[in-house]
């Protein structure tokens, strides 16, 4: 394989696995922007969303399906969580969102075993992605450059819909003040709970998107909200760029590290991390701290 | 009358560890009769190696059901003291001394990983307990690490990769690359398939070894890809074999080269399916195994288990408890210096053909299998086929060695 179509396809492949993140990234942020808690059951609504993206596909025979329908119907358990729970917490002190997202990690992965069993699930990718493309004469998955361009494609409309629309607007003036948005006569309230739904939903489709690469696991909760945590570390908590920034940075120095000194494979997303705190402890575009 | 609610109870509590993965210890069986044979399984039922646990639990429980509904062994009810360590040595260790203090439980299998295994084995004489491995494979556990009270009914990893290597030898392959998880049982792997294939006068092109709960394989198969070897040997298990398979297949790996592993289970080939088609493997146990005992045994399993068949280490188990049948009847009692030498140089005969727990260094002397992953009909996943059958002298490693003398 010569350089150059080494490079080409690992840097497809980092765009593919940066997608990843960015879904488990970009959630965690807003809703931490928002609402200033982090939601330490991230990486079980991923797991989830592979779980019930699995049985979706297995009712329906169609990936796309459970596509579009695993992260609405976790966005809806999300937003229900929302209502029901954490609403009644938000005059309490931070470590009280801590405790029951914590302990919505637990019943839900718990959940998940009673209803699908301790072992592995197959999801395959659909037909029309599962060959492979050649780039420079190297094959390279079909499914991997497509998870690259719908990271690409979501992160264009969040960004659309965070810069152009009515509801982007709230979200971002909540995030800078919510109780002036409050006196301004909208219901804060909905917005959270809006966008805690939202962030759920964006980390359940990375569940389903990762299902064909790792295949519908109990193992894939264990490190989601880590990397995710990482990522937004990088990026500045709360900065939707900045985790869009933090997925790509990570996801290409793991993939190229990984190539050249594999020694290391697990050090170097926190070399990032280390590093962005020396230089700008506030994350890349997070207000410095 | 008495006998009633114990039997009410009994199932109870098969029926609930079923649904229930928790981290107690059966206290409410304790109260039953102190004269039962207590087993301590401290099993991975959940982490990276979960499924493993499970199915050791699950061959386990069948073993104690069906021997109980025949009245036990030597007149005693047989008692499972089943807990969660989560693959954490440290947490295992905690887990079996409370056993062994709360439950006065002297005998002990399935503990998961070699790495539990090498924690608790320098504990056992203190308990005077008997530990008869089922899956661990690393090969110190019967060399360097060998303690007098600790069996291994098992193949061992350098056992599975020796099979392969014997398979090898008849193969046209040259070149070879493996890739390994990055703990004891995978460097240990490749570093005997590494020595073998070296000792045949094949090349062995490189390695590379991944840490536990990789989740994107892609460097690694580019690696495989370029190393031009003709087969790529794998030493996985889990979610990272899953993982592994399932990418390798989206990267066309086996259009490129033969793809051979240590171990593959009947529950990977369910989660990767086609992914694993034309797999060559090293098995411990396949339900395929053409003998009438292990006929016999898939017919059980499929009674009690809605028509399943049973996985690698579900065999592995039940061959396990066979050997403490045999050993506790031999020795008319349960106590470790009775057990002990009833348990050297006892040989059964079942579900692998015959086992011989030789004296030397407490290893399981049986055969080995090499399975290809197939399509079969009936099933809607690749089941594994026995392709050769490699004799027992030339599978298990010389006394006290991990690694072949020829």
């Amino acid at each position: 394989m010569s350089e150059l179509a080494l490079l080409l396809n690992q840097s497809v492949n980092a765009l593919s696995q940066a997608a990843l993140l960015f879904f488990l990234g970009v959630g965690l942020t807003l809703i931490f922007g928002i609402m200033r808690i982090i939601n330490f059951a991230h990486g079980t609504l991923y797991m989830l969303g592979a779980f019930v993206g699995y049985s979706i596909v297995h009712a329906t025979g169609s990936f796309w399906v459970a596509l579009v329908l695993a992260p609405v119907v976790v966005g809806v358990l999300g937003l229900l969580f929302e209502l029901f729970i954490l609403r009644r917490l938000y005059q309490r002190e931070a470590h009280a969102f801590l405790m029951v997202t914590f302990g919505l990690a637990l019943v839900t992965g718990e959940a998940i075993r009673l209803i699908w069993g301790s072992d592995a699930l197959q999801v395959p990718a659909p037909p029309a992605l599962s060959g492979v493309i050649f780039l420079l004469d190297e094959p390279f998955p079909v499914y991997r450059l497509f998870l690259a361009s719908s990271g690409i494609v979501v992160a264009i409309a969040i960004w659309q819909i965070l810069e152009r629309t009515r509801l982007g607007l709230l979200i971002r003036a909540t995030s800078q003040n919510a109780e002036m948005v409050h006196a301004l006569g909208v219901d804060v309230n909905l917005v959270r709970s809006g966008v805690f739904g939202i962030g759920c939903g964006l980390a359940a489709l990375g569940g389903v998107l990762a299902a064909p690469l790792v295949t519908a696991s109990h193992g894939m909760a264990a490190t989601a909200v880590i990397d995710a945590f990482v990522i937004v570390i990088i990026g500045g908590m709360g900065s939707f760029l900045g985790s869009l920034i933090g997925a790509v940075l990570v996801a290409f120095v793991q993939v190229f590290g990984n190539y050249y000194y594999p020694d290391l494979a697990l050090a170097f997303m926190y070399l990032v991390m280390l590093t962005v705190l020396i230089v700008r402890p506030g994350g890349l575009l997070g207000k410095e701290a | 009358m008495t006998t009633k609610p114990r039997i009410s109870r009994r199932s109870m509590l098969a029926g609930s560890t079923a649904a229930v993965a928790s981290p107690f210890i059966w206290t409410s069986a304790q109260a039953q009769a102190a004269n039962t044979i207590k087993i301590g399984l401290p099993l991975a039922l959940t982490g990276p190696l979960g499924s493993v646990g499970q199915q050791q639990k699950r061959g386990a429980e069948l073993y104690a059901k069906l021997q109980n509904e025949k009245g036990g062994l030597i007149g005693r009810k047989i008692e499972l003291l089943i807990e969660d360590t989560v693959g954490n040595p440290a947490t295992c260790v905690r887990k079996a001394q409370e056993m062994v203090e709360r439950h006065d439980c002297r005998l002990f299998t399935g503990i998961t990983l070699s790495s539990e295994a090498l924690a608790i084995v320098p504990k056992l004489a203190e308990w005077n307990s008997i530990f008869i491995s089922s899956d661990n494979g690393d090969g110190r556990l019967t060399a360097a690490s060998f303690v007098p009270n600790f069996f291994r009914a098992n193949t061992s990893g350098p056992m599975g990769t020796r099979a392969v290597s014997l398979y090898l030898k008849q193969s046209p392959m040259k070149k070879f690359f493996a890739i390994g998880l990055d703990y004891a049982w995978g460097h240990n792997s490749v570093q005997v398939f590494e020595d073998e294939v070296k000792k045949m006068g094949r090349e062995f092109i490189g390695k590379v070894f991944a840490p536990t709960g990789t989740k994107d394989y892609s460097t690694y198969i580019t690696k495989i890809r370029q190393s031009g070897a003709d087969a790529v040997y794998t030493v996985l298990a889990g979610d990272d074999n899953n993982a592994f398979l399932a990418q390798a297949a989206q990267y066309k790996l086996a259009s490129r080269m033969a793809m051979l592993a240590e171990q593959l289970e009947l529950s990977a080939m369910r989660a990767v399916g086609d992914a694993c088609l034309g797999m060559i493997v090293s098995s411990r146990y396949a339900f395929t195994i053409d003998n009438p005992k292990n006929k016999e045994f898939v017919e059980l399993w499929k009674k009690a288990h809605d028509g399943l068949v049973p996985d690698q280490f579900e065999g592995e188990q039940w061959q396990c408890m066979r050997v403490f049948e045999a050993g506790i009847i031999k020795a008319g009692g349960i106590e470790a210096d009775k057990l002990r030498p009833a348990l050297e140089d006892l040989t059964i005969d079942d579900i692998k053909g015959k086992v011989h727990m030789r004296k030397c260094d407490h290893q399981g002397v049986q055969q080995g299998f090499i399975v290809k992953a197939v399509k079969k009909e009936g099933f809607s996943h690749p089941v594994p086929e026995v392709i050769a059958t490699l004799p027992a002298d030339q599978v298990t490693p010389p006394c006290n060695k991990m690694t072949y003398d020829d």
